[in-house]
């Protein structure tokens, strides 16, 4: 129901590890300042694209492969099969709760039954909170059910679900069935509900609060006694919505005990196993295709509601069923970022070293789990004394789902904050205290990335900025440290295969979603092949392919998938060499494959082309198969970066405006810097939003949430949009064949904390809760007026 | 279902939708359900037709140069119509509210959210969505300035942006980075494509 891991994905290792394992050297790290390391690596491992590395695809910006698909609207998502593609599709709609808290005392659909043109009515009519794992033992046919055996705990909660033959006519079905409800005493608000006396939201708890893991480290009353300066500070920051633009949808066809969905999913292989355990079949047996699909940012992993109630209400139809959430639905039910109050205490010495930081905090991913946001401050900068607490507060509310580094801009916020106070106590600059502070990583480069964010920023001119100056307008300066643990890694399996045409097609069942991974397919294949990239088609998006990879999530796709990619390739062309090594009178051992030509080394001028070689391979396709391989343990490291802002707030409308960000990041090798360009606006356009605009508002009497749409949940526009530089430092690690780490979720860690302690600076006062709306703005300047 | 009318002219009809008061009986309620906010309009018959409904009509359109006939209930949003009866999916729908841009096509040149305009209020007018820009194999400059300049990521508010952009360039070829910030203000984008598609814009602008 909720993806354990915080990545979103497995971390089991490959079963077949090779038993046999070499030692080999790699140049890494920084071009300037490369290193020489030795690794072991399985026998079969590839030698590491490093520093000497000659590449002549990867690392360039090539466009996206599928871009004239999108720019013709041509692409299809799982939004936009029809009843063109899929005869006699009904359309699917969800009767949801209006409150937060009530029990079910009456349902009755028959009106809805007999309507003309409705083919499929289901009752959620049993249980406490649906659970779509179990929605066949909830689930009755109805069309009514009294008394029904069911208590909702969240406005927008699945009571009933229709199918009929068009999306207005489902709406219709839905109006008319009626539900009776008795209202029960409802807690949205993670403060409240953390009270003794709080109505409890799920039956048989003693207290909506639970206790997270946690993180000890050395000892905590050591290291504040040694400590000269001592902040101690409370945070808040919001609860915010995902808003993928394509909202929830899946598409669900019965073919006698077989099933086919389309959905828009951020994980094929994640789906497809829900599916097959919550239906009770083989897993050949369901198939799950995403060719594209209109961004997930953590809301779209596993088969959730959506997923199950379109296939069951296709069972019960006997007609393929598409099921989209409206945008309203999407923002109830769907997934969000859960909120927290963050209690931080953070010692040091004098020269800004840090001895102790102890951090309680509290959170609701509503009724569901993981609010957590003191992993992150566990790993930014060294430490020895820590203690880190997380609890989750259930509330009256939507699941909380992993939203694009889950945990982390929340905890940036308050360590960033807490750690420019004792910088501005200690009368240090705050960019030299986390110089202090950084942890002890090989091939870390974070010194770098200060150096140019600082130079690009101007960050000596920080202190003629500030609150000193006579005009209303204040301008302000600040920083935040990007960081993400590493969880790239096996199982991924990847097939090429080259035909007789000199065509190769690339497989694995990954998924694109909108982060460029079917371009790495193309680009990892066709520096290997030594083909242009323009040769290699990629078919992607299909468990049928049986060819597993990681569902895309928490930074790994890329990485998981292109070392997988690339032995996949170096097989098919060790296969391609020994057909064509008589024609070159060459050993195969000795060919290479350069800009479509294959020659033996050193002797170019005999060569054949692509086309020539691949002619001779006949009737049958030669199939290359890769695997991810373990990473290099001591390399699997976390990705960094550091974001400077420049801001300026008026002090008399309580207006921030973002001039620039400067956000220097890494991804070990860069594959593709436009697309990494891109990542990064992404990171930082949400993480403005999470620092000026965006909150989920609730009617705490009523319960029920009072900006589920775009139009009052307020998102950056290009109005609000900074002028963004993106640097790209690329420490190339051995980790892996590719020499790569991983992007998705680092660009939009310290977005937030950077932009607050810019206003922080401009004003010379801090306001510790996000957003920083101007109401806020305008209150925390009274307030220090009056003071 | 009634038999189809042939609407004539200038007939307006708002999406119907039936509102259901939510009673409360002491401390029990019964609710219809969770519905979007509920705007209750009576259908207007304009001075010159009846008026439609609720049954199917049957409406013409001329989309992209090409006349499509159409037996719809007059209740069908032009982006409906678009996506799931003609197949035209490029058009795509995010918010369905008017507040996202996503669903923008040209009519008779004008940017247009097609979840807010009825179909049958948009015939004898020139309807143009993003399946009709590419002439053949060859791109709209704009299409290909997106491509170029890595404008799209998940690529769902591509089509509207897209859209947004070509209605202020044929009005004004030589758009200011100002007017093209504007011009795409109403486009929603979650995936950071934005930066770059300003960027793609401004370089058609110029040429």
């Amino acid at each position: 129901m909720y993806p354990t891991n915080r990545a979103g994905r497995s971390t089991a290792r490959s079963p077949q590890e090779a038993p046999r394992r070499k030692r080999i050297k790699a140049k890494v790290g920084l071009a300037e300042k490369p290193q020489v390391v030795e690794i072991e690596v399985p026998d079969r491992e590839l030698p590491v694209w490093d520093l000497d590395a000659k590449l002549a695809v990867v690392g360039k910006r090539v466009p996206r492969i599928e871009g004239a698909e999108k720019v013709t609207g041509q692409a299809k998502y799982a939004l936009d099969y029809t009843p063109r593609d899929l005869p006699g599709l009904l359309y699917g709609k969800i009767l949801r709760s209006s409150f937060a808290h009530a029990r079910v005392e009456k349902i009755d659909a028959s009106k809805a039954q007999t309507l003309p043109g409705v083919k499929a009515v289901i009752l959620f009519d049993k249980g406490q909170g649906f659970d779509p794992s179990a929605i066949l033992a909830v689930m009755s046919d109805g069309p009514t059910s009294t008394p029904p055996d069911r208590v909702v705990i969240f406005e927008g909660e699945e009571i009933a679900a229709v199918a009929a033959e068009s999306e207005q006519l489902a709406e219709d079905a839905l109006r008319l069935i009626e539900v009776k409800f008795r209202r029960l005493p409802h807690v949205v608000d993670h403060e409240e509900a953390r009270q003794p006396n709080a109505p409890l939201v799920h039956r048989g708890t003693q207290s909506n609060v639970v206790a997270g893991e946690g993180q000890t480290r050395g000892d905590l009353e050591k290291g504040f006694k040694e400590a000269e300066v001592v902040i101690e500070r409370t945070l808040r920051v919001p609860v915010l919505l995902h808003n993928s633009p394509e909202c929830h949808v899946a598409v669900a066809k019965w073919e006698g005990k077989k099933l086919t969905v389309w959905a828009s999913t951020q994980g094929v292989n994640g789906f497809r196993d829900d599916l097959s355990k919550t239906f009770k079949m083989d897993k050949a047996d369901v198939r799950v295709i995403t060719q594209h699909m209109g961004g997930g940012f953590g809301s779209k992993f596993g088969m959730q509601s959506f997923g199950a109630i379109a296939t069951a209400l296709a069972q019960k139809a006997g007609a393929p069923v598409k099921l989209a959430y409206d945008r309203h639905e999407e923002n109830l039910a769907a997934g969000n970022r859960p909120d927290a109050t963050m209690w931080v205490r953070l010692g040091a010495k004098k020269d800004g070293t840090l001895t102790a930081l102890h951090c309680r905090s509290y959170g609701t991913a509503g009724f569901g789990r993981d609010a957590s946001v003191t992993p992150m401050m566990a790993i930014v900068y060294k430490c020895p004394n820590i203690q880190l607490e997380d609890s989750d507060v259930y509330t009256h509310a939507g699941q909380g789902m992993p939203m694009r580094a889950p945990g982390f801009p929340q905890g940036s916020f308050a360590i960033e904050s807490v750690m420019d106070e004792l910088a501005a106590e200690l009368k240090m600059d705050p960019l030299e205290l986390r110089r202090k502070n950084f942890v002890d990583q090989p091939l870390l480069a974070l010194d770098k990335m200060y150096a140019l964010g600082a130079e690009k920023i101007g960050w000596s001119r920080r202190n003629e900025l500030g609150p000193k100056t006579n005009s209303p307008i204040k301008h302000g300066l600040g920083m935040g440290t990007a960081v993400w643990p590493n969880y790239c890694g096996p199982p991924a399996v990847c097939r090429v295969t080259i035909s007789a045409d000199g065509s190769v097609e690339a497989a694995m069942a990954v998924q694109d979603i909108g982060t460029g991974t079917r371009t790495v397919v193309a680009m990892v294949a066709a520096e290997e092949l030594g083909v242009p990239v323009e040769f290699v088609k990629v078919n992607i998006g299909d468990t049928s392919l049986e060819l597993i990879a990681p569902d895309s999530g928490g930074s790994v796709t890329a990485l998981s998938i292109s070392p997988a990619v690339r032995a996949a390739a170096a097989d098919a062309k060790q296969q391609l060499f020994k057909k064509v090594a008589p024609a070159l009178k060459a050993q195969p051992g000795e060919l290479l494959c350069e800009g479509g030509k294959i020659f033996a080394r050193g002797k170019p001028a005999k060569s054949l082309t692509w086309q020539q070689a691949t002619a001779r391979l006949g009737a049958t396709p030669i199939a290359g198969r890769g695997e991810r391989l373990p990473n290099v343990e001591a390399y699997s490291l976390p990705l960094w970066g550091a974001q400077f802002a420049e801001v300026e707030v008026d002090t008399e409308t309580g207006q921030v405006r973002v001039l620039r960000m400067v956000a220097v990041h890494e991804a070990g090798r860069a594959l593709n810097p436009a697309m990494f360009e891109s990542q990064v606006y992404g990171g930082v356009m949400m993480g403005v939003g999470y620092a000026l605009l965006e909150r989920r508002t609730m009617d705490k009497p009523e319960g029920r949430v009072i900006n589920p749409n775009l139009e009052d949940y307020k998102m950056i526009s290009s109005e609000e949009l900074p002028e963004i530089e993106t640097v790209i430092v690329e420490p190339i690690t051995p980790m892996n064949n590719i020499g790569g780490k991983g992007l998705g979720e680092p660009p939009t860690v310290p977005t937030a904390a950077a932009i607050a302690n810019a206003v922080a600076h401009a004003l010379g006062m801090r306001i510790y809760e996000l957003p920083l709306s101007p109401d806020r703005i305008l209150d925390a300047l009274e307030a220090r007026k009056e003071a | 279902m009634s038999k189809p009318k042939k609407p004539n002219g200038n007939h307006r009809v708002s999406r119907r939708k039936f509102l259901k008061t939510a009673g409360i009986v002491g401390e029990a309620v019964t609710a219809g359900l969770l519905v979007k906010p509920q705007v209750r309009v009576k259908a207007q018959p304009s001075p010159k037709g009846a008026p439609l409904g609720p049954g199917r009509v049957e409406i013409a359109l001329d989309i992209n140069n090409q006349k499509r006939v159409l037996n719809v209930e007059p209740r069908v949003t032009l982006l409906e119509a678009l996506r799931e009866h003609l197949g035209l999916t490029g058009t795509k729908r995010i918010c369905d509210h008017g507040a996202c841009s996503a669903c923008t096509v040209l009519v008779d040149g004008r940017a247009t959210c097609s979840c807010m305009t009825l179909a049958v209020d948009v015939q004898g007018k020139k309807v143009t969505t993003i399946e009709g820009l590419a002439q053949g194999k060859t791109l709209h400059p704009l299409q290909k300035a997106f491509i170029e300049h890595d404008a799209l990521q998940c690529g769902f508010c591509t089509p509207g942006m897209i859209l947004s952009l070509k209605a202020l360039l044929d009005k004004h070829p030589r758009a200011t980075p100002r007017q093209v910030k504007a011009a795409v203000a109403g486009n929603y984008c979650r995936c950071g494509a934005l930066p770059n598609i300003l960027k793609a814009a401004e370089a058609v602008a110029k040429t």
